[in-house]
């Protein structure tokens, strides 16, 4: 069995450690291509999201490259993804790919189909379902180590005094975390790193602008698809934050241990604009745009895929929101037709306006 | 105290329940006129542009009520149905309509979640009841009401079918109700002397059973009852064609629109065509589209008469 899993993030890098732990093939899904994403928008219907387009070239992508089992995650949840994995296998097929799949259903809300996709992985793996769930307890707290070393590096790299600083220090961190098996060896690393962050130049009290990062996963994580709009905007002059992170997602009961906000907290964060869950990543980001308005960021960018049906909800609030708490939100929507210079033009003017209302503040 | 509530989205389903709520409690209740091409261009200057039909129609009698009433009532319906959830859309519908139009009387959101058995849900409609200075008996009886209206939500009038060619037509109540966002397609297809099947005529028993052959459940509800019906008609050879409705940028409808498509095309199905409604839709083109399936089931039944069998059904 080689297994690949969807590129959003830091998927890629727990999936291959935890088949590393249960001596599982794994293969790496390529890069996000021009070639992948007008592969999977040949083989799309019109109306798909457009991550389910370049899911669909990726996967191709994927078994090109050697794998026989796609792995991916659905979950009880209201956004159409969770019918995806599906029409993934249908749509797969009908090309005439030979393959498996994989559908992970939330453990919370479909235990038996988690249980019975856990068996299946199981039956190729060389442990019992102790050593299954164990490892994947290791490798989802370094994929959390992963995503920290993320997390810091987005809020220093606009404040660096030495270019490529911050580059090195995520560089090393990956490194030092790369050998680390035990959760205390795990758990040292992180340490390690927090204290090689400390060691990079900078200059907090140089001006600089505080602009929060949402919207949907892979829109506002993978650099392919915004810009890499985490370095386009530090090379600006801003530190960031992200109001996602992949193991967040993972991570059971709600937790969210690396952005810092549980899930009762987001509830109460989104009051009053939003007052119930959405589906998808709707409410935490709504939840995160608001804070950071109150906390007094000077601009927040929102990426989402053309017609997500949680994130235009967010959009749409975000309209009234923006107004009322005097904050810049630029909401931008992307799909295969996107222009990068499109796109750079409304991130320049953002900027712009959010140095504007800096200065003269 | 007057209420107001838009004849839009989940009225066409629920809209008896609500009314039957607000009628037990004597309120005044003002109802917006039938969609029209006004409200249609009045919503899709308001609501974001990414959003569907029906939302966008939502936003036009929404913002028709803004000085003509001293509440309006926006139920958000959390789930339709035993193990189902909600799209998105209805999940934050109250929140989108208190952010689309701020000048909007108080909007009130008491919650409806049918899949809870213990209808737990109801205490919002309870205590929206007691505000309003309703006695607690009252409250109980009004809530009792509407969930006896609940229970019978009744069915698109169907004129019997005889001869003819028989034409499923699949699609939201939002839109078969509404004959502005629907351009008339029911009427269109009868015009052609054609009898007209809906989805609300498939028992929700037949669903279930259409729904078990499907490898991954669906979860949400009605896009659930398109996809079993479609399925059921298909299988029992009970019509000539169908005819799948849905919106454009809808998320479930997009979704189960590929899993017909590719579910049909595995087993020998009867012709099958998509139609996507937005703003923009025109009469014309429907008219053509129609004649032009209508034609082609004539031509189909004349080639290949009506043999099929259950059979075995690929998945």
């Amino acid at each position: 069995m080689k297994l690949a899993v969807p590129r959003v993030g830091s998927i890629g890098y727990m999936a291959q450690d935890v088949c590393a732990r249960l001596g599982l093939g794994y293969v790496q899904t390529p890069e996000y291509t021009e070639r992948t994403v007008m592969r999977g928008v040949a083989i799309s219907p019109e109306l798909f999201c457009f991550p389910m387009k370049v899911l669909l070239g990726s996967s191709i992508d994927a078994l090109e490259a050697g794998a026989d089992t796609l792995v991916t995650v659905a979950g009880f949840g209201a956004c159409r993804f969770n019918y995806f994995g599906e029409l993934q296998r249908r749509i797969l097929e009908r090309e005439g790919y030979e393959f498996e799949i994989v559908v992970f259903d939330s453990p919370r809300d479909a235990p038996a189909d988690f249980l019975r996709n856990l068996k299946a992985v199981l039956k190729a793996s060389d442990g019992g379902i102790i050593s299954v769930v164990r490892s994947m307890k290791l490798s989802l707290r370094k994929g959390r180590a992963f995503d920290e070393v993320n997390r810091r590096a987005i809020a220093l790299r606009g404040i660096e005094t030495e270019e490529g600083a911050t580059d090195e220090a995520v560089a090393d961190s990956l490194e030092m975390l790369s050998g680390a098996w035990s959760a205390r060896e795990i758990d040292e690393a992180r340490e390690a790193i927090g204290d090689r962050f400390g060691a990079v130049p900078v200059d907090p009290g140089r001006p600089h602008l505080r602009v929060g990062v949402t919207g949907e996963l892979m829109m506002a994580i993978e650099p392919y698809f915004n810009l890499d709009i985490e370095r386009w905007l530090a090379k600006r002059g801003a530190v960031l934050e992200r109001s996602l992170y992949m193991s967040d997602i993972f991570t059971p009961m709600g937790r969210n241990p690396v952005s810092g906000m549980d899930d009762a907290e987001i509830e109460r964060m989104a009051l009053p604009y939003l007052c119930h869950e959405v589906g998808g990543h709707g409410q935490i980001n709504v939840a995160a745009a608001l804070e950071y308005a109150r906390r007094g960021f000077d601009a927040v960018v929102h990426f989402f895929p053309f017609t997500c049906l949680p994130e235009v909800i967010a959009r749409t609030l975000f309209v009234r929101a923006a107004e009322d708490m005097d904050i810049p939100i630029l909401s931008l929507s992307i799909d295969e037709q996107t222009g990068r210079a499109g796109l750079q033009t409304r991130l320049e003017a953002l900027v712009d306006l959010a140095w504007a209302r800096k200065n003269a503040a | 105290m007057i209420v107001g509530v838009p004849r839009a989205l989940l009225y066409h389903q629920y809209g008896g329940s609500w009314t039957a709520f607000l009628d037990s409690l004597g309120v005044e209740t003002l109802l917006t006129q039938a969609t029209s091409g006004e409200t249609v261009l009045a919503g899709t200057e308001r609501a974001d542009n990414e959003t569907c039909l029906p939302m966008k129609v939502f936003a036009g009698h929404l913002i028709q009520l803004k000085d003509s009433c001293d509440a309006v009532l926006v139920p958000r319906v959390v789930s339709q149905y035993h193990r189902t959830k909600s799209c998105p859309k209805y999940l934050g519908l109250p929140d989108v309509a208190r952010a689309l139009e701020p000048d909007l009387p108080p909007v009130l959101d008491p919650r409806m979640d049918l899949a809870d058995r213990r209808a737990r849900w109801t205490s919002d409609w309870n205590a929206l009841a007691l505000e309003w200075g309703a006695s607690r008996g009252g409250a109980a009886l009004a809530v009792h009401r509407m969930k006896e209206a609940l229970r019978e939500i009744e069915p698109l009038p169907s004129r019997p079918v005889e001869g003819g060619l028989r034409v499923g037509i699949a699609g939201h109540l939002y839109n078969m109700f509404d004959s502005r966002a629907s351009l008339g397609l029911l009427d269109k297809v009868r015009d052609t002397g054609a009898g007209v099947l809906t989805i609300e005529q498939v028992s929700r028993h037949q669903v279930r059973r259409q729904l078990r052959t499907l490898q991954r459940k669906i979860y949400w509800d009605f896009e659930g009852r398109i996809v079993g019906g479609v399925l059921h008609w298909n299988r029992t050879a009970c019509v000539d064609g169908i005819i799948y409705v849905s919106s454009f940028a809808c998320g479930p409808g997009s979704m189960i629109g590929a899993l017909l498509e590719d579910q049909l095309g595995r087993e020998d199905s009867v012709p099958f065509m998509n139609i996507t409604l937005d703003e923009h839709s025109a009469e014309g083109g429907l008219i053509t589209r129609v004649e032009a399936f209508m034609d082609m089931l004539k031509r189909v039944g004349v080639e290949r008469p009506r043999t099929r069998g259950g059979g075995g059904v690929a998945r």
